[in-house]
């Protein structure tokens, strides 16, 4: 029973179940909430057991249909795969709960609440495919399954302003997508393979290499958001439901972010990027003061958070030039880290804002004045999410941070430094703007009763949030698993 | 100079032309059949690139199923939408885009292909001997089919899941509404219908069933029976009420439900995902063609009717006379 279990192939079933539960959410949609959370129930096991088999039984990663590489798919089990399906499982799990409460059983708009589950488990599914996917083409196919569900769940509110909102999301994401699968046509007409491994061993230092480079991180970096090609983020994300908002922020932007970090340290080692790597950064650094700056002028809840993810994506993008030399595996790890703290983070205060707009009838900052009482447990879980996104120790912000520090420090560009700082200081301003009102001393009444699952569930996402720098140590070990980055992690952990 | 070299510039001298003109006409409905025409000579475009398989894809899909999309939309949009288009004004930033991507990027990302295509040429031997080498265990005598159905056959799982996706799409945006008057179907129109319908489900047989030796297969066959329900909505045939709600849905998922199962199945049997085994790889490929023609071809029927059917989900009082799926 136990060989059953272990010598299952876990990570498989994590793209299968999901959207095997998509479909019966379709075909059955009465049903839909239970299959639903049924499917997010399991799905954190699952993930746990992907683990254990690649840690006890050192798992191999295997090709579909068990053809040899060239011609088959390759589905890899590595340390990256493995910490982004645990933590959508996480988030994920938590969101579905939080949709139950969101989209009650009964109620006027029907469609509304049966449509979200077949589309959140497509996208669920969608993710997990893109995470152990090891072959361009497919990383595509994965890509525009994760960007359709995203548009359709934009434009589950309804109304004008959410019907632009996905539709320009709809063509943001098929420029990206466009412009990602030249580079694959370029890429799969010079050397007759789409797997990552492979090509990784026989790319070549040209031009022709180099146009594939770019065309496939511009349509990338597009699709997560990098300035200056952010501007569809805040109108989608504000938008969208709170469940999806969370989601999207997330889970969605991150996965076009993994498959840049495939491509950037896997397939194009050989070539040299150090040009590249600095614009990378250097729109990072932008994007940072920017999105931050952005955050700070906001009038409403949502929009604040969604800068805010701006701002964050910044940092995950100061991975490319840092990650050199010796500082190679201290930046890799502080990108994956920081990827996996932003999405408990975000997600928790992505839910907390729904909440909060839920019960206090708006999402102005304005009218959170004297929020501090009544609905005090949902203003202590966002001051706990946004901990991790300001970086404050021990949340796995700081220890991100810490780690993009070490890295600046050891590779001698110290400016980083100055901007990774003042970020910090821009977020905690912005975050301070927010408790600032919701601590005022005014009296305010008659709250409407929420349910529970909108309060608790994302308490948990934001409390392991806020500890994810005290249990960091296990995630970063099996992140480091057959990870890209061959240089030992130099850099010690802690302050 | 060859004849068939200044047919192949000739033919690309007018894509390119045919490109330009729908993007620039500020017309929707000419830019549409512009797109149509577009689409059938880039169609002829892959016959003379030697893939037979993705030309009757591209006239099927991309030309035909596309088109009518792009029509019935434009039906929905009403005179005064279609004459907006042209007139919204533009900001800096948009005035300075399309600049930028025509004048920089394109001609920049061309210069370098057109610099480096030698190596296009293939320094390394293609797939194609590999596939050969695997094709007789692979359960399909075509090698295209082998690659989608079999080698690849993962790829082709999802897109199938982005196909019943797309609809789900579009049914979580509104409810459908009648495509046509139906006092407007006129006799000759009725005649035509009786005519072609026979054949047309012939042919999308004959389509499929060559798809094991030649090409063909699920997403061509698909798409003639769509152009066939399609016919048949048009003169006046509807899907009765009772088979609406679950037959339909059964109907528009069991293409990818069958080939999910078949995935769990196999990962569960041998440990990897789609990996048949081979005395039934032959007959899993068939019926999951099989199954997924029939999901194929109502799924782009319902994406041209557009909306969920009115069913018992929906308030009671939108009961709009139906005109969704098959005949």
């Amino acid at each position: 029973m136990t060989e059953l279990i272990v010598q299952q192939n876990w990570f498989v079933w994590m793209t299968l179940l999901p959207l095997g539960a998509a479909v019966a959410t379709f075909l059955a949609p009465g049903q839909a909430r239970w299959i639903g959370l049924t499917t997010a129930l399991f799905l954190p096991f699952c993930a746990l057991a992907a683990i254990a088999a690649t840690v006890f039984s050192t798992a191999q990663p295997l090709t579909v249909g068990n053809w040899p590489t060239p011609l088959g798919i390759e589905l890899r089990t590595d340390g990256l795969a493995l910490v982004m399906l645990a933590v959508t499982a996480l988030v994920g799990f938590i969101i579905s709960c939080y949709a139950l409460g969101y989209f009650p059983p009964r109620q006027h708009h029907l469609s509304r609440t049966h449509y979200f589950w077949p589309l959140w488990l497509f996208l669920w599914g969608g993710c997990n495919a893109l995470f152990v996917s090891g072959d361009l083409f497919n990383l595509y196919v994965t890509l525009e399954l994760v960007s359709l569900a995203s548009v359709a769940l934009i434009a589950l509110e309804g109304g004008k302003a959410a019907l632009a909102a996905a539709l320009r999301y709809l063509f943001i994401g098929l420029l990206g997508s466009l412009a990602y699968l030249l580079g694959v046509g370029i890429l799969y007409a010079t050397y007759a393979t789409l797997d990552i491994t492979l090509l990784g061993e026989i790319i070549s230092d040209s031009r022709l290499n180099h146009a594939a480079m770019s065309l496939m991180i511009a349509g990338l970096v597009l699709k997560s958001a990098l300035f200056p090609l952010h501007f569809w983020l805040p109108q989608a994300h504000t938008m969208a439901p709170a469940p999806v908002s969370a989601v999207l922020s997330a889970l969605v932007v991150k996965a076009a972010y993994v498959v840049l970090l495939r491509l950037w340290f896997e397939v194009f080692p050989a070539l040299d990027t150090l040009a590249i790597g600095h614009l990378l950064g250097l729109l990072g650094c932008v994007a940072i003061i920017w999105g931050s700056l952005m955050a700070l002028r906001q009038e409403r809840l949502k929009l604040l958070i969604a800068y805010s993810t701006i701002a964050q994506i910044g940092y995950l993008f100061l991975v490319f030039p840092l990650a050199r030399g010796e500082a190679m595996a201290g930046a890799w790890v502080g990108g994956v880290l920081l990827m996996m703290t932003h999405a408990c983070g975000k997600a928790a205060m992505f839910l907390m804002a729904g909440t909060i707009h839920h019960t206090a009838g708006s999402d102005r900052i304005s009218r959170l004045a004297g929020a501090g009482g009544p609905i005090g447990v949902q203003v202590v879980v966002f001051t706990l999410a946004a901990a991790t996104i300001i970086g404050l120790p021990p949340s796995g912000g700081f220890f991100a941070k810490w780690l993009f520090i070490n890295a600046a420090l050891a590779t001698g560009q110290w400016w980083y430094i100055a901007i990774i700082l003042s970020g910090t200081l821009l977020a905690a301003a912005y975050i301070a703007r927010v408790l600032g009102w919701a601590f005022l001393d005014v009296k305010r009444s008659s709250y409407p009763v929420i349910p529970w699952v909108m309060k608790w569930p994302p308490l948990a996402l934001s409390v392991i949030a806020l500890v994810f720098g005290l249990i960091a140590y296990a995630p970063v070990q099996i992140a480091l698993i057959g990870a890209p980055v061959s240089v030992p992690l130099l850099v010690e952990f802690g302050p | 100079m060859e004849p068939a070299l200044i047919f192949d510039l000739v033919l690309l001298l007018i894509l390119i032309g045919l490109a330009w003109l729908l993007l620039a006409s500020t017309d929707l409905f000419r830019a549409v059949v512009l797109f149509i025409a577009f689409g059938l000579l880039l169609a002829l475009a892959w016959v003379r690139l030697g893939a037979p398989d993705v030309a009757l894809a591209e006239a099927a899909i991309g030309a035909g199923i596309t088109g009518a999309l792009l029509l019935v939309g434009l039906g929905r949009l009403g005179s005064t939408e279609r004459c907006r288009f042209s007139r919204a004004p533009l900001t800096f930033l948009q005035r300075l885009s399309a600049p930028v991507l025509v004048g920089v990027m394109i001609p920049s990302i061309s210069l370098i292909l057109l610099l480096e295509v030698h190596q296009l040429a293939g320094t390394t031997p293609g797939r194609q001997g590999l596939i050969n080498a695997f094709l007789d265990v692979s359960g399909s005598g075509h090698g295209v089919t082998a690659v989608l159905l079999n080698f690849r056959a993962w790829d082709t799982l999802l897109e199938k899941g982005v196909l019943l996706l797309a609809l789900i799409t579009i049914w979580s945006l509104d409810q459908a509404r009648p495509l046509f008057h139906q006092e407007d179907i006129s006799p000759q129109l009725m005649g035509l219908a009786r005519l072609l319908l026979p054949l047309v489900i012939v042919v999308a047989g004959f389509v499929l069933w060559q798809g094991d030796q030649a090409p063909g297969g699920a997403f061509q066959s698909g798409a003639l029976l769509s152009a066939g329900i399609l016919l048949a909505i048009l003169v006046g045939y509807s899907l009765p009420q009772r088979w609406q709600g679950l037959s339909l849905r059964l109907l528009l998922a069991i293409g990818f439900g069958v080939f999910l199962l078949i995935a769990a199945a196999t990962l569960l049997y041998s440990g990897y995902p789609l990996q048949y085994p081979e005395h039934l790889a032959g007959s899993l490929i068939l019926l999951i063609e099989l199954v997924a023609t029939a999901s194929i071809a109502a799924l782009l029927a319902a994406a041209v009717v557009g909306g969920h059917p009115p069913d018992d989900l929906s308030t009671p009082a939108a009961k709009a006379p139906s005109t969704s799926g098959r005949r």
